[in-house]
């Protein structure tokens, strides 16, 4: 399966785009123009191949994992071969762009370096190695590869400083959300399994929270931020304005409350009455039957929504620039205006890489969490 | 020890309880039973202040238990429950350890207590005490549940129907490891129950309820034989002398049996028989293996064609089986009388049919002028 996508992206579609420059569309070049390179790629989709017709699960569980992970290498390589070798007589703001075939090859290569076997997944260190491998190998490419002269990386060099400070003001709006999101989301279950009319009214609002469209919660919630930064003076100097973090900042908040509502109200509803009866019986107060037995079997459930609310929120992050904030948004959005395909990448790409990473991690953290006596 | 003083629970109209007295010595089981809805669990559970009544008074030790912490009140008092309610994310140590932990005992005074009480409920502390309570079958699990319970050396035991969530035959065991414990240990206990057969088994004192009042409070002697109105009556059913068996233990009615060594001459055997007709036979341990039928024998050694062999589990009581177990024995192999044997198969006596014949006429009259339905 991974293999044939590879395929595909070796073969048929175009590998990488000669552009004049960074705006106007080109010439579509095939994976030769990355000369040797090509060779090594065509051989690791081999290799791909045998994965499905090997003998032993062994041996199809090496060749997966060896081509995918070769491929990333030889594709880093073969991009900065090709980059340098059209780039050669051309004007400085020629641009040498990633083809389609780049991407589906990529997704090829993705899905043979998972299915080289479930338990692998498990083992954090044994990921460790073959990735630091291949991370060094990517890296070695922009070094002496000719990596950097694709328009991808030379985007980003033209905007190495403001990029730093945009991912970085994107992890903290994103964060930031998440956190007063878990700071209103946990006590607000608590209590919603405490009350009726309470868990009516916060199920109810969070649910109708997540149906507005996020552009029109940005724009509802700028008009009465501005009206009040304006009446209290104070609050203005606190950052309380129509345009800026603040609105950007509520959004997400309201985004995030839904997924951590929700699943702290049914992880805490779903412990057994009978261990409630039975922790109240032999005499815990309800604070330690809440820090002893609730929370410790409601917490995978919790940590879930958090999880849920992270990968919504990296991602909607990008549409509070809208509101004047400052994170990878700018980038995605400069891009579309300007019709600058890579600049878009520039600022996508790092935000479904921190929405995959942060799944990842999330997914880790939720096991880590699951007491040992109620694993699956 | 514990008295209730005209305990009414009203819910809306309806009265779950009803000005309900009692009053249990120290070291007593008292049951409380009656048909589903009847109060029990409204009664016990005021107790432990779970339920508040809505009038009377309820003394522990001559304390109004209004008079300390709820907590408090409940660490001192046992609780075991049908449901169990075990924490799953604690492993049975753990659980055990709940209450001693709440009390701050120190670490190693819990290790030991852990271990003396998986001893005493029968299961073997290092098999069991780091199991979590989803690696146990159901009658482990209740059994852990009343090490929990028992944890602390609480003086009172409240048991909610503790093993009617478990097979007969398990429950037929708990409720023998029950009563076994309660010898040794001499807690003062109220047991809920609806089976009246584990309630004659198990009482010193079982209160009959229905409808929230309390029917009669007597020994499960007085109950069998002294009904105290027609619904007692019919609560104990027609067969109140098979009943009755329930409440004598074989060691308390077996005599000396017969007796001959295996390969023994039979004028020893005569003798050893003390002219009976039937003789066991016996190794030089004293572990049985048999019988002999001496009718027509009357010289040299006992011929293998009148020896029967047995399977001593399968053809033996134990002393503290009661009188109905033995007679279901007999019953089941056709003998008029059966052996009594240790754990370790060695013969210790024998009950007759004639003895529990005895027993089971003892006390019965004729319940002819009941007093009308509902007076108590
Ligand atoms: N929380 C409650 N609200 C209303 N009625 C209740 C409640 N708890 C118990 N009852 C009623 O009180 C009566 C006695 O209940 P319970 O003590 O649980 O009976 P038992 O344990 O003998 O089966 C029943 O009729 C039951 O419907
Ligand atoms: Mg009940």
């Amino acid at each position: 399966m991974g293999a044939f996508v590879a395929l595909a992206g070796v073969t048929v579609l175009p590998f990488v785009e000669l552009r004049p420059n960074r705006l106007v569309p080109g010439n579509a070049y095939s994976v030769a123009a990355a000369g040797p390179w090509a060779y090594l790629l065509w051989l690791l989709v081999a290799v791909g191949f045998l994965s499905a017709v090997a003998p032993t699960a062994r041996a199809r569980a090496a060749s997966s994992t060896a081509s995918g992970y070769g491929l990333v290498i030889a594709l880093a390589w073969g991009l900065g071969a090709a980059s340098t070798a059209l780039l050669v007589d051309q004007t400085a703001v020629a641009r040498v762009s990633l083809g389609s075939g780049v991407w589906v090859l990529l997704a090829g290569t993705a899905i043979l370096g998972f299915s080289g076997g479930e338990e692998r997944r498990r083992k954090l260190l044994r990921w460790a190695g073959p990735l630091v491998l291949v991370a060094g190998a990517v890296i070695a490419a922009f070094v002496w590869g000719g990596l950097d002269r694709i328009s991808l990386a030379r985007e980003f060099s033209v905007r190495a400083s403001s990029f730093w400070s945009l991912l970085g003001g994107h992890l903290a709006m994103s964060g930031a959300g998440l956190g007063f999101g878990l700071l209103l989301g946990v006590p607000l279950g608590l209590w919603a399994t405490r009350n009726r009319h309470v868990r009516a009214v916060t199920l109810g609002v969070t649910g109708v929270i997540q149906t507005v469209p996020s552009l029109a919660l940005l724009g509802l919630l700028i008009a009465p931020l501005a009206a009040l930064g304006v009446a209290v003076p104070l609050l203005r100097d606190l950052g309380v304005r129509g345009i800026g973090a603040a609105p950007g900042l509520i959004a997400l908040t309201l985004y995030a409350l839904l997924p951590i509502v929700r699943n702290t109200y049914v992880g805490l509803a779903e412990v057994e009455p009978a261990v409630i009866d039975a922790g109240r019986g032999m005499g815990m107060s309800s604070w330690q039957l809440l820090w002893r037995v609730e929370f410790p079997l409601a917490l995978p459930l919790i940590v879930e929504g958090v999880r849920t609310a992270a990968v919504l929120l990296i991602g909607i992050t990008t549409l509070t620039v809208f509101a004047g904030a400052r994170n990878l948004g700018i980038l995605i959005f400069e891009g579309l205006g300007q019709f600058a395909p890579d600049l878009i990448l520039l600022g996508a790409l790092p935000v479904i890489a921190l929405a995959v990473i942060a799944d990842v991690a999330l997914s880790a953290l939720g096991r880590a969490f699951t007491p040992e006596g109620v694993r699956a | 020890m514990i008295r209730l003083e005209d305990i009414t629970r009203r819910y809306g109209d309806e009265t779950a309880v009803d000005s309900l007295s009692l009053e249990i010595a120290e070291g007593e089981v008292c049951v409380l039973i009656g048909p589903s809805g009847c109060g029990k669990t409204t009664t016990l559970r005021m107790i432990n202040r779970l339920i508040e009544p809505t009038s009377g008074h309820i003394f522990v030790d001559d304390r109004d238990i209004l008079s300390l912490p709820a907590e408090e009140l409940r660490r001192g008092l046992g609780y075991v429950i049908q449901s169990i309610g075990l924490f799953p994310h604690l492993t049975v140590a753990g659980n055990i350890c709940v209450v001693p932990r709440l009390l701050g005992w120190e670490k190693s005074r819990m290790v030991d207590r852990v271990d003396e009480l998986l001893k005493l409920v029968g299961l073997d502390p290092n098999a069991y005490r780091d199991k979590y309570p989803r690696q146990l079958s159901g009658g482990e699990a209740q059994r852990v549940g009343v090490a929990r319970a028992l944890a602390a050396d609480p003086p009172v035991l409240l048991m909610d129907e503790p093993f009617g969530a478990v097979d007969p035959l398990n429950r037929e065991r708990l409720q023998s490891e029950f009563a076994r414990i309660q010898r040794e240990l001499k807690k003062t206990v109220i047991f809920v129950t609806h089976d009246i057969d584990e309630a004659i088994r198990l009482a010193d004192k079982i209160a009959i309820m229905r409808d929230g009042k309390l029917q009669q409070f007597d020994t499960p002697e007085e109950v069998l034989n002294h009904p105290a109105n027609k619904f007692v009556h019919d609560f104990v059913g027609a067969d109140r002398a098979l009943k009755r068996l329930v409440r004598v233990r074989v060691e308390d009615v077996m005599r000396s049996p017969a007796t001959v060594l295996d390969g023994a001459d039979l004028l020893t055997l005569q003798v050893g028989a003390g002219r009976r007709r039937f003789a066991y036979v016996v190794e030089p341990d004293g572990r049985l293996i048999g019988w002999v039928d001496t009718l027509g024998l009357d010289e040299g050694s006992v011929p293998e064609a009148a020896l029967t062999r047995v399977v001593p589990a399968d053809a033996s009581v134990r002393p503290d089986d009661s009188l109905r177990d033995a007679l279901s024995r007999m019953l089941g192999l056709g003998f008029r009388s059966i052996a009594v044997t240790d754990r370790n198969d060695v013969l210790l006596g024998e009950v007759t049919f004639a003895a529990v014949e005895d027993a089971m006429t003892e006390g019965d009259e004729h319940i002819s002028n009941l007093p009308p339905e509902g007076a108590a």
